[in-house]
Order: structure tokens, then sequence, then C-alpha cells
């Protein structure tokens, strides 16, 4: 009796399946393959095409020009220049420091929130979320005040201090800064779920055989949420590779952000300051490569990474 | 799950809101790309003709507002973009390549070149006749004329200017304001000595646009366009005079380094911590809106030169264009004309009290002059000062075809200065890269 309502139900779901297969994937699907499509692909085909061609003039360059196949022209072009470079070697520099101290920063109060000494948990999650909730662009105008000499309350307190405090001329460390008032509440969220889901008979099992709250948060904690760890470090490491509106916005300001700080800004600068649309395109599809191959690289661990988890579970 | 008609209908909306949905976002997509129509009606069925116009130089509303009031035929709706340099070119050029620029804009003597060279200008040559180009200063003329075209419209000659503190200089026991670059030094010093907070000037690493009007006025050509050769010579002996002196400046501890007109700069303007200022003609009306509350306090005198005798660059100057796909160019130019020629879009412009700009037609120097409420400057009859010294303007600067490339790289490495970077590095930086950017897009170049 029972197996014969399994099997009608089976079949029934079958039919209903065969029957869907036409309509309602195809309806669900599509709003996000159009967008997709016009917003990712479409451009992203249009910029390869744009990466191919060159503007050319002749004799003092004021009759007008063409349009001229180049092949990979562009693509050597950037890959030779110093400025393209050195905007990967600046991302490089900035996840150094900045992965470190934010990943570290977000760890520390996720950890102070989870411990039995914290008051007011909804409270100051709430709180350390909050600069979050600020838009990147707005962060660094505000931000941009407060490194100004002359009107920054916070510089002029320093240089009453004593000190000759002039962050404008150290870009890394005024990027860093802002990002990570971004950044670190938000990561802080998803370490203090994963601290959350840790089994209590494990917490418990450690406060009997006598550790007190540091030894459980090294040796017990942050072992258990390695995982949340090296996924925020990879994602944040590919979203560094997109740094823009933060040093664009200081660009004004600080002199020393130069106009090919980040890659993103390279191809800003090739197209809207300098009219290279050939090399700003193939700077993208530069850049796209590289973010690829990392997002890949990403995807590959944690997948060999949970496959392990399971084989361990089983 | 049989299919009851009510479920089937609940699908069939389903369907209905996805497809909407869908084609909600595709117009959304749509609406990123498109504008800027053209809707170009002829004036002769008594409906004006309205045209787009794009600028940021001081007092334009003013000029638009008392042309709208008087013309009847054609009607400019302007937009106020942010200056060149701070992003207004950029705005420029990407709304040309994308089909839906303004039928006129603003630019600047020193980016037109560029302009042209993109394609992003219209030839204008068939719509003047030689009684308007008369009107203007010859060296205006030479500027928007390349190639044996012309492409713009002068609004103003922009010789330099120094605007200083007559309070700080009285303090610091300077009589009179320096002649030469040997006074300005030793004034910087006596001004350094007698007020330790403050500096005579100030070197702008955002804006190469100064550096390049001290080198013109030393008799540097950066760029000379010979037949259908330019000669690229950012390093030559000329600049390489203003480089070293002003190198010591910075390294002496002489000039302040902080961005043009920026919020750092106008603190350090109204704390008295920097005294002098090294402009051009328009320089007058903006200082006067930046710091108004030191009014009576500054001053203009003739910039400094190297033999003490009277010389100048230009440093800025403003050019209407109309954009390469506008079919109102000589609605535009009407306007253009207007405010630029006329003793009405003159007044209008300098009433405003927030420009002090120096015309390109001479004529209407008195106009311009009559119009400037000079309380700010003590009295002081500030144009007869621009005129001496737009007589003193050096002729035959041409400005480079690539100049956006010059500049951004100057200015990158101009941003090291604080970080052992020097103003020698950075004008080899521009040269190269000025001459691989010529090369690329296809122009002869000898250096």
């Amino acid at each position: 009796m029972t197996r014969h309502i399994l099997r009608t139900t089976s079949s029934r779901a079958v039919t209903v399946r065969r029957r869907g297969r036409s309509g309602a994937p195809a309806v669900l699907l599509a709003p996000f393959l159009i967008l997709f499509t016009a917003c990712t692909l479409i451009p992203i085909g249009y910029a390869v095409y744009l990466s191919l061609f060159s503007e050319r003039r002749s004799g003092l360059g004021f009759g007008g020009s063409t349009s001229v196949f180049t092949g990979l022209g562009n693509y050597t072009r950037a890959l030779t220049d110093h400025a393209f470079l050195d905007g990967f070697a600046n991302i490089a520099q900035y996840c150094l420091v900045y992965i470190p101290v934010m990943v570290g920063f977000s760890l520390l109060l996720a950890l102070l929130l989870d411990s039995t000494l914290a008051r007011a948990r909804r409270f100051f999650q709430l709180a350390l979320f909050m600069p979050h909730a600020v838009p990147g662009i707005i962060a660094a105008l505000i931000w941009m005040y407060l490194y100004t000499p002359g009107i920054s309350p916070v510089i002029d307190a320093l240089n009453a201090a004593g000190t000759q405090a002039d962050i404008l001329g150290h870009p890394l460390a005024a990027v860093v800064n802002i990002a990570a008032w971004e950044w670190t509440g938000y990561n802080m969220v998803i370490f203090y779920a994963a601290l959350q889901a840790i089994p209590r008979e494990v917490l418990e099992a450690a406060v009997v055989d006598g550790a007190g709250p540091l030894r459980t948060a090294f040796s017990v904690k942050i072992p258990l949420i390695r995982a949340s760890l090296t996924m925020v470090g990879l994602f944040t490491m590919i979203g560094s590779l997109q740094l823009f509106t933060e040093p664009m916005i200081l660009h004004g300001t600080a002199p020393g952000v130069t106009s090919a700080w980040t890659p993103n800004m390279y191809a800003y600068t090739a197209a809207f300051e300098r009219g290279d649309y050939g090399l700003a395109a193939a700077s993208s599809v530069l850049l796209a490569v590289v973010a690829a191959a990392l997002s890949l690289i990403v995807t590959r661990i944690s997948r060999s990474r949970s496959d392990r988890r399971t084989e361990v579970t089983r | 799950m049989t299919s009851t008609p009510s479920s089937a209908r609940r699908r069939t909306r389903r369907i209905a809101t996805a497809v909407a949905a869908s084609a909600f976002s595709i117009a959304l997509v749509a609406g990123c790309g498109s504008g800027g129509g053209d809707s170009a009606t002829p004036a002769a069925d008594g409906q004006p003709v309205t045209i787009t116009f794009w600028g940021w130089a001081k007092g334009t509303q003013e000029v638009v507002n008392a042309f709208n009031a008087s013309h009847k035929n054609v009607q400019v709706n302007f937009e106020s973009i942010p200056s060149g340099v701070a992003g207004g070119y950029a705005k420029i050029s990407n709304a040309v390549k994308a089909g839906n620029a303004p039928d006129l804009f603003n630019t600047e003597y020193g980016q037109l070149p560029d302009f042209v060279s993109q394609g992003a200008v219209q030839d204008i040559t068939k719509l003047l006749n030689a009684d308007l180009k008369a009107k203007y200063l010859p060296q205006s003329v030479e500027l928007t004329t390349l190639g044996g075209k012309s492409w713009a419209l002068p609004l103003d000659a922009a010789p330099q200017a120094f605007f200083y503190r007559k309070d700080l200089f009285e303090k610091a026991g300077i009589t009179s304001p320096p002649k030469t670059w040997d006074e300005y030094r030793a004034d910087a010093e006596k001004l350094k000595n007698a007020v330790p907070n403050s500096r005579i000037g100030t070197f702008f690493p955002d804006d190469p646009s100064t550096f390049e009007a001290l080198s013109w006025q030393n008799g540097a050509h950066w760029f000379t366009g010979v037949s259908d050769t330019w000669r690229v010579e950012l390093n030559g002996n000329d600049t390489k005079r203003v480089t070293d002196y002003w190198q010591k400046l910075l390294s002496d501890d002489l000039v302040r380094v902080q961005p043009s007109f920026s919020q750092q700069w106008t603190a350090s303007l109204q704390k008295g911590e920097t005294a002098a200022y090294l402009g051009a003609a328009w320089g007058g009306g903006v200082l006067k809106g930046t710091v108004p509350d030191a009014s009576g306090k500054w001053a203009v005198a003739p910039v400094p030169t190297w033999d003490g005798k009277p010389a100048s660059g230009m440093l800025g100057g403003t050019t209407f264009a109309v954009s390469k796909d506008s079919k109102k160019a000589k609605a535009a130019l009407e306007f253009a004309q207007w405010a630029t020629t006329t003793p009405e879009g003159i007044q209008a412009r300098i009433s405003s009290g927030t420009s002090s700009m120096f015309p390109a037609a001479p004529a209407l120097v008195p106009v311009a002059k009559a119009a400037f409420n000079t309380d700010f400057y003590g009295g002081q009859d500030i144009y007869s000062v621009f005129s001496a010294a737009a007589e003193s303007i050096k002729p035959n600067w041409q400005w480079g075809p690539a100049m956006a490339a010059t500049n951004s790289s100057v200015k990158d490495a101009f941003g090291k200065l604080g970080q052992g970077g020097t103003i020698q590095a950075a004008i080899d930086a521009g040269q190269q890269a000025t001459v691989a950017e010529m090369k690329n897009r296809g122009l002869k170049v000898s250096e």
C-alpha cells in the first residue's frame, strides 16, 4: 500500500516535471539571462571588439581619425606600460596590508561578540555593521575631508599633539583605512555567524578540559571557522582587483594617488581622459581575465575543501 | 498537483509578471544608452532653436540668462559641469563618444587640439568671417586655429597675474611686489622668516597648467608643428630654468604643495598660511569667491619675470567649441559670438561678481573693467594690470594634440614630489608619455 502510494507520487512528479520543462524554467531564467546578456555578455563582447582597434591620424592630427585594426597591439601596449603593471603592484601591496588588518579586526570583534564577556550583543552587532551601510563613494568623500589638513579636526588634533600627520601623502594607508572601515563590520557578521554555528558541546568540552577563553578562541573556535576565514580572504582579494571608487575620490585631493593607481583607474583614464578606448578596453579585458583566473582558483579550493569535509564526515 | 483552473491562472499571471519584469529591465538598460536625441527645428517656423551648452566658466549662468531674455530665435539650455581638469573634459569626450554631446561646450585652449585630434569638435571655418576674427586678440585666434582651420571662439585671454596679501607682505617688510623671480625668492624667504607659518605661493601638483604658463613665459615651446611633423620639447633649456628654480623653492620649503582650488588650499588662504597666488586674470574673481572675508587685503601685480621686463604666458583661457555631431552649429555660434564679442555678453558675465576674466576681444576690456567690483582689491584698477600683461603674452606658443596624456603623466609624477620625486623627473615622464601617445596615434614626432 505504502509502496503503491510512493510509486504514484513519484510518477506524478515526473509528469509534472516533464510538463513544466518547457515553461517554468524558461520563464524563471529569462529575466536573469536577458539581463546577464545585456549587462555582461554584450559589454564584454563589445570590449573585446573595441580592444582590437586603434584610432590613427595623419599629419599634425587635425584631419580627423580613422579606426584601424591592430590585433593584439593594444594588449601589448597595456602589458608593456609601467603604469598598468604598477596598478597591479599597488593592488598586491594593498592586499598584503589590507587583508590581514581587516580580517584580523573582523575576527577579533566576532570573537569578542561570541565570548561570554559580551554585553549588549545585538547593539554592537548592528553598530559595528553600520559603516558598511554607508556607500563607498560617500565614505570616501567623508574620509577625504577627514584626511585634509586645515579642515580635518583629526589631522589638526594630531598636529597639535606634535605629530606631522600627512595621510594624504601615503595613499596606501589612506585607501586601506577607508576600506577597512567599510568591510570590517560586514565580515565580522560572517565570522560571528560561523562562530555561532560551532556545536556548543565542543566548547563545553573545551571548558571542561580547563581551557580559558583565549585558549578556546585560538585552539577551538578559530580552527573550526577556518573555512570562512579562507573564503573571506580570497573573496576580498578578488574584490580588491576591482578597487576604484575610493582611490578615484582621493585622486583629486591626494596627488600621490596617481591616475592609474589601480588597473581599473588605468582603464578609466585611458578611456575618458586620453580618449584611447582601444587601450581602455584591452586593459579591462586583461583585468577581467586575471579576476576570472583568481575566481577559478577560489572555486577549486573551496570545492576540494568541501569534498574533503564530506569524506571526513562519511 | 494537477493543473486546476486556478493554478493555471496563477501560472499565466506569473509568466506575465516575469515577462513584464524582463521587459522593464530591457527598457532600463536601453534607457541608459539613449538620450540627447536631436530635435532640430528650424527657426523659420517661428519656433526657437534650443541649443544645449556645457561649461564651467564663472558667470556663465548669468550670460545664458541674459541671452535667453534678449533672444527669441535661439534659446540656450545650459548645464554647469565640473571644470576640465576636475572631470569636465572626461565628461565631454565621453558624451561625444556616446553620441549625446551638447551642441556647444567650453574648453580651454590647451585641450582644444586634443579635442580636434579626437574628432570631438566641428570645423567652423566657413561660419566665421574676417570681421569677427578681427575682434579677437591675435594670440587667441592663433590658439583656436589648427591646421589652417578654425575650431572655436575664444572667450578670454588669460594673461598671468600675481595676487598677494598686502598686510602679510607689509608684516614681512616687503614694500613692493616682486618684479623678478630673484626678488620672488628673496620675498619668499623674508615672509617665511617674519611669519613662519606663511608661504608666498603654492605649487599645484594636480594641475600642470601653472607650470606650463611659467615655461611659456620663459620662451619655451613644448610643441611646434612644422609641416606634418610635431617637435616635442618639454625638457628644453627654457623649461629647465623654470624647473630648477621651482625645485629649489620646494626643497627649501618656501612654497606649499597643495592641489589647486582644493579645500586644503582654501583653508590655507583663509588662515593666511598662504600669502600669494600665481594665477591669471580670471583668478581675480575666483580668489574673491574663495576668501570673501579677506576683502580689501588683496592686491594684484604683474607676474614676476626673469629679466624684469614684462612677459607672460597664458594660464588657461576658455573657448567655445561646437561638438562634432551638432546640427545646430549656426545657432550655437550665434550664442558663442554674443557671449564673447558683445558688451552685453561681457557685462552679464563680469557683473555676476564671480568672474574677472580678460576678454579675448580687447575692445570690451573697458566694459569688463566697469562691470567688475574691485572692493576686494581695495579699489585697485586690476584691469590695467591685466591689459599690460595681455600685451606681454609671448607669441607662437602651441598646445600639443595629446595634452590629456601629457598632463596626466606630468600630474602623476608631480604626485610623487612628496616621496622623493622631482619636477625634472615629472617633465621627463611627460615628454616620454607624450611622444609615445602621439606615435601611437600615427603622428610624426621629432624630439
